[in-house]
């Protein structure tokens, strides 16, 4: 019930004259609402406002100021599409005549004088198609906005899973969940806002930043008397801890749903080669330069400045200025020119995420307490 | 409608059931379209046009009438006009006008006819 209001239901008469129109009225009138023009000039003015409301024009063809052929010029050239069917009635026999209108976009043609019955079965059959049509259309739209609504839910499921997850991890090194919300942000900057990203779609760099936030997943195989150790570690004590990277690695592997996802070849990358550094003395693989996807670099440089300028077991915070010039000189990683020059363009930006987030800290601590 | 009346009009050559018909019934409708017919001007509009030979007045006179003949079922003047409109259409003034002489008693009996149907309500 409710869909049938909202289909078309009204029938523009067009014809100059007024014997013709109250025949055809005549016809409709009892199940539809009549609208009357007397030529194609007015058939336009009151077409244009109520288009919506319209399921059919039956069309006269000589009229003075504008006839119907005109008026099927006219709506073709406003850019009418065929969405509301047009017929011509028309004591009008000459084909060429005839050819021209339904070149035009006419549905059909009625010859006058018109027999009722038939007038309105062909009219009608018409209409009765456009509007299932139109519900078909109508209802489509519908299911695709569900679907739609649920692909979004199962994103906004699955990132909720992977935060969740890095988080959990962080966790257990004492560190707060906005750590992993940084990487993102900063990962995301340095791809998106200098020259490094080059070449990289805007939904892939969002894919890059989200897998970034599983950088440290690996950690979960590592004991707690060594991730939350205070102290400087041994030798064996840091064997183990550049471990998390290659189990990183393979715990994401053995995930079905994860080898799926289209964060994987990302994530996998990141979790494997993030502590690998630009001279090649870094880890699991020695990777060296350009080996590392550039991604993975930056990355890699997100975490050291994170680490850098938030307090942690074994360090206090250092200041921005600090961290920065730790990187740039190499006292802290290793890093290609390509990737400190982005870096020193993104650095005064990178240091606004902290001032959002450090009171939210400030106040997770309270609650702690 | 009562026969008498049917036979009045049947008289002006109206086949009144057809035109009923087209109606879808509506007698109402039938008596307001020719009452309209009364007051119609076309007729002497398009004698004007013949006497002016002005052939596109003539035309848009002659196209009208066989609409109104045609939709009241007055077939003997809608035959007429169908040829007269196709005349004129192919520009032979001369012979359009010709038919005038057939088209005036019978247009004249079908004025009279409607009078009398008039009458009756």
């Amino acid at each position: 019930m409710l869909e049938q209001t909202k289909l078309p239901n009204t029938i523009l008469i067009v014809d100059d004259n007024d014997i013709n129109r109250m025949v055809l009225a005549n016809i409709f009138s009892d199940s539809y609402r009549i609208l009357e023009a007397e030529n194609g000039q007015e058939a336009i003015s009151l077409l244009l406002p109520n288009a919506k409301d319209i399921c059919a024009i039956l069309l006269d063809v000589m009229m003075p100021v504008m006839d119907g052929m005109a008026f099927l010029e006219r709506i073709r050239n406003l850019g009418w599409n065929g969405g509301i069917p047009v017929f011509l009635i028309t004591a009008e026999t000459d084909t060429s005549v005839l050819s021209h209108a339904y070149h035009l976009g006419v549905m059909d043609t009625i010859q006058k004088p018109v027999v009722p019955y038939i007038v309105r079965r062909r009219v009608e059959s018409v209409i009765e198609l456009f509007r299932a049509r139109k519900r078909l259309r109508l209802r489509v739209e519908e299911q695709q906005e569900q679907i739609d609504a649920q692909a979004r839910r199962i994103i906004e499921l699955n990132m909720g899973m992977i935060e969740a997850l890095s988080t959990a991890v962080e966790f257990r090194s004492l560190e707060s969940g906005n750590h992993v919300r940084r990487i993102h942000d900063i990962t995301k900057c340095l791809l998106l806002d200098t020259e490094l990203g080059v070449g990289i779609s805007y939904e892939t760099i969002e894919v890059i930043a989200t897998a970034a936030i599983m950088h440290d997943v690996g950690k979960i195989a590592i004991p707690d008397a060594i991730l939350n150790k205070p102290g400087k570690l041994t030798a064996e004590e840091f064997e183990i801890m550049k471990t998390h990277t290659v189990r990183g690695a393979e715990f994401l592997q053995s995930i079905p749903q994860m080898r799926d996802h289209e964060s994987f070849r990302y994530a996998y990358e990141i979790a494997r080669h993030h502590h690998e550094r630009f001279d090649g003395r870094g880890y699991p693989d020695g990777l060296k330069g350009d080996e590392i996807p550039v991604w993975v670099q930056a990355v890699s440089l997100a975490d050291v400045y994170d680490a850098l300028v938030s307090e942690r077991v074994y360090k206090r915070a250092y200041s921005f200025e600090e961290a920065a010039r730790m990187i740039e000189t190499g006292e802290c990683g290793s890093f290609g020119p390509r990737l400190l020059a982005a870096f020193r363009e993104a650095e005064p930006k990178l240091r606004s995420f902290y001032k959002n987030q450090r009171e939210g800290e400030v106040h997770g601590t309270e609650q702690d307490g | 409608m009562e026969q008498s009346r049917m036979d009045k009009l049947s008289a002006g050559g109206i086949d009144v059931q057809e035109a009923l018909d087209r109606l879808m019934g509506n007698e109402k409708l039938l008596q307001r379209l020719l009452e309209k017919l009364l007051s119609d001007e076309n007729f002497e509009g398009l004698k004007a046009a013949f006497a002016a030979e002005d052939q596109e007045k003539a035309f848009a006179c002659s196209h009208t009438l066989k609409g109104v003949f045609g939709n009241l079922s007055a077939k003997a003047l809608f035959a007429l006009f169908s040829r007269q409109v196709e005349l004129l259409r192919a520009g032979s003034l001369q012979e359009a006008r010709e038919l005038m002489q057939e088209a005036e008693p019978l247009y004249q009996r079908l004025l009279e006819a409607i009078r009398a149907y008039e009458e009756g309500v």
